[in-house]
């Protein structure tokens, strides 16, 4: 993780780090996957359709069924995407402006251990609630990186 | 959160079961005896719980904030027989239970545990 964030040039940091993401070769697989999985669900509800057509009843129901899932492919993707750009928790509160850089795996071990130290009022409960929510964060960030590329 | 949790494991429990029907009651039933009936009824029917279990499955892992590996796993889970209660075991055990865990810690004051 060090070694990919050493070898960035710091001058694109902030706006073109945003979408060259989807541009890494795991993102690409992603993308080439995508395309081949709806171009195989639409080639199946048509494959379906041709059989209804000729008189398989039982085909009517899958006709309209991988459209369906061909859409919802694309749905996923897309979201998927989005929440690469903005994660979906920066919408659950206030708070979603810290959670924004809590959720980079680079830095939030540095955070976390900042806010761990802090639980000064314990009776706090928009505080612990907060806390428990960055650790479980931080838990589930721990490989992000596998699967959203290296960022 | 919890109403995403029994959405999720209501279909995977009743997708889950058709599946097994359909495959090791219906699958040889058919292959066996040219008995058609059950493929047939079963396999529509869990064509369209499966849409519906995808839906519930899907929302529930944008709850959990899942990365796609564990997303398309739970998605996938739906359309192999057994799988899907394998899955929901490891779903809850992995996700869902550190993330109650998480909310209990949150939203109980530290002092009060009332069992």
């Amino acid at each position: 993780m060090s070694s990919a964030e050493a070898g960035r040039p710091a001058v694109e940091q902030a706006p073109a780090a945003s979408w060259r993401f989807l541009v890494t070769p795991r993102w690409l697989g992603w993308h080439l996957a995508m395309v081949v999985s709806v171009a195989g669900m639409l080639a199946l509800g048509y494959w379906q359709f041709r059989r209804a057509m000729e008189g398989n009843a039982l085909s009517w129901a899958y006709t309209f069924e991988w459209p369906i899932f061909a859409v919802f492919a694309v749905v996923f993707w897309a979201k998927t995407i989005r929440d690469e750009f903005s994660p979906p928790q920066a919408s659950t509160a206030s708070d979603g402006q810290e959670l924004a850089v809590g959720i980079r795996p680079a830095r939030s071990a540095d955070r976390d251990d900042g806010r761990e130290a802090d639980e000064a009022a314990p009776e706090d409960e928009d505080l612990a609630a907060y806390n428990a929510y960055l650790a479980r964060l931080q838990e589930q960030v721990k490989d992000h990186g596998r699967w959203h590329g290296l960022r | 959160m919890d109403a995403a949790v029994r959405r999720y494991r209501v279909m995977a429990y009743i997708t889950g079961t058709v599946l097994i029907v359909l495959c090791f009651v219906g699958i040889p039933l058919q292959v066996a005896a040219g008995n058609d009936v059950i493929v047939n009824d079963v396999g529509t029917l869990h064509g369209i719980l499966y849409i519906i279990y995808l839906v519930t499955a899907y929302l529930l892992a944008r709850r959990l904030r899942l990365s796609i590996g564990p997303t398309i796993l739970m998605l996938a889970a739906g359309t192999i027989p057994v799988l899907t209660f394998v899955v929901e075991r490891w779903v809850t055990r992995t996700y869902i239970n550190p993330a109650r865990q998480g909310q209990q810690a949150g939203q109980a004051a530290p002092t009060a545990r009332t069992g």
